[in-house]
């Protein structure tokens, strides 16, 4: 498992260069990444869905965006999305896909079906950390 | 102070911002912060993912009303980061507006990597993600092959100015055809669904989805909205680039393929 980590967090900081990140934003991007497949393969080895799995995922990476966002004064989305990358649901996508080929279309919809519902837990926890961050921000900005 | 240049100035700001794959309410924000600079009372922006709409009011003084229209979206966040560190510094009056919009004009088109480091990280970047999924050393070397083909096709094709949807398609079709010929022609890799649906990852819509997101949480529904649609329209095209390639190996070789 921690091959996995470890690799992810290269494959965050390759993506982050495709996205044609500064330079020294690379290695926390990466590390943002990391985290979030770390969380998601934790859920899976404790028997949870890949849904949950994918929920925490972005809501850690989420949560690391938002806070590494705030310390080096830059938008949070250099960080969130090549940190996202690694929990996009491409192996949902290419079942269904498959199953559509094999003309199986019980499995299409089984497929499709819980692919929808891991971009959607990845939407929610963006949503929630999204949320917030703004509450925190206006509860701060209240105090200065 | 002068208005009109101003107006040009967080224009330009919010155009490189949006060009470049920032969210809208971001890109409004900015624009608005920078407008707030000015002594006009009303300030209003309106920002879709293909234009930019600002205007400036006041009761004594002629309205002023500026629109930008933006193509060619890319996705460039050193770029972002720049525009967004030009509006900080310009809205705490450390710099002045002419250099603020110098610089801006400059980052609009300041150099990021070099064109083959660019192709070498689609391919490592394919290549780790087969490792991600738990894929073998094996799989993981046939993907970042994969990955370098995917990644020169990507940078030629964008340098001759190519649409993104036929990009993808051909892209993904190429790395299914790669990955195909691995297994079955030199019967080098394990996992067939592994290997493509790593090596298709560097043209996974993920910065469609993940602002997407973000514009409909906001509330900027007709830029939520428009991004989905980008979203699915991108989705779609490597869908059909990978079916063709496997269904024309169903054809040529008959059934079973995993």
């Amino acid at each position: 498992m921690m091959i996995q980590v470890f690799a992810a967090y290269f494959v965050t900081i390759f993506f982050a260069i495709i996205f044609k990140t500064s330079k020294n934003q690379l290695l926390i991007s990466g590390f943002v990444g990391a985290v979030g497949w770390w969380g998601y393969l934790m859920v899976i080895h404790y028997d949870y869905s890949i849904v949950t799995g994918s929920f925490i995922g972005a809501f850690l990476v989420s949560l690391l965006a938002n806070l590494f966002s705030k310390i080096r004064k830059s938008p949070v989305t250099i960080f969130q999305i090549p940190g996202i990358i690694p929990l996009v649901p491409g192996m949902g996508m290419y079942k269904t896909l498959y199953a559509v080929i094999e003309e199986d279309y019980n499995l299409v919809a089984k497929q499709l079906f819980e692919t929808l519902q891991i971009a959607g837990s990845i939407a929610v926890a963006m949503m929630l950390i999204f949320s917030l961050s703004t509450l925190i921000e206006q509860h701060i900005s209240k105090k200065a | 102070m002068d208005s009109k240049k101003l107006m040009n100035f967080s224009l330009t700001v919010g155009e490189v911002m949006l060009k470049n794959g920032a969210e809208t309410y971001r890109v409004e924000d900015t624009i608005n912060r920078i407008l707030k600079t000015s002594n006009y009372k009303g300030i209003e922006s309106f920002v879709t993912p293909t234009g930019i709409f600002a205007t400036l009011e006041d009761e004594d003084r002629d309205h002023m009303t500026f629109i930008r229209r933006v193509n060619n979206r890319d996705i460039n966040l050193y770029r972002i980061e720049l525009a967004n560190a030009i509006s900080r510094d310009y809205c705490n009056r450390s710099i002045t507006l002419n250099d603020a919009y110098d610089s801006i004009l400059k980052a609009a088109h300041v150099p990021t990597y070099s064109k083959g480091f660019i192709v070498i990280s689609v391919g490592l970047a394919a290549g780790l993600f087969a490792i991600v999924l738990g894929g073998s050393v094996y799989d993981a070397f046939v993907t970042f092959v994969a990955g370098l083909v995917l990644g020169l096709f990507q940078v030629t094709m964008q340098h001759l100015g190519v649409s993104k949807f036929f990009i993808d398609i051909i892209g993904s079709f190429m790395t299914s055809w790669v990955a195909l010929f691995f297994i079955h022609a030199l019967d080098f890799g394990t996992s067939l669904d592994l290997i493509i649906i790593s090596s298709i990852m560097p043209l996974v819509p993920g910065v469609a989805i993940t602002n997407a997101v973000r514009d409909t949480i906001h509330g900027d529904l007709v830029s939520g909205a428009s991004r989905i649609l980008d979203a699915f329209i991108i989705a779609a095209s490597i869908a059909a680039g990978v079916g063709i390639a496997l269904s024309i190996f169903n054809s040529i070789y008959g059934g079973i393929l995993l």
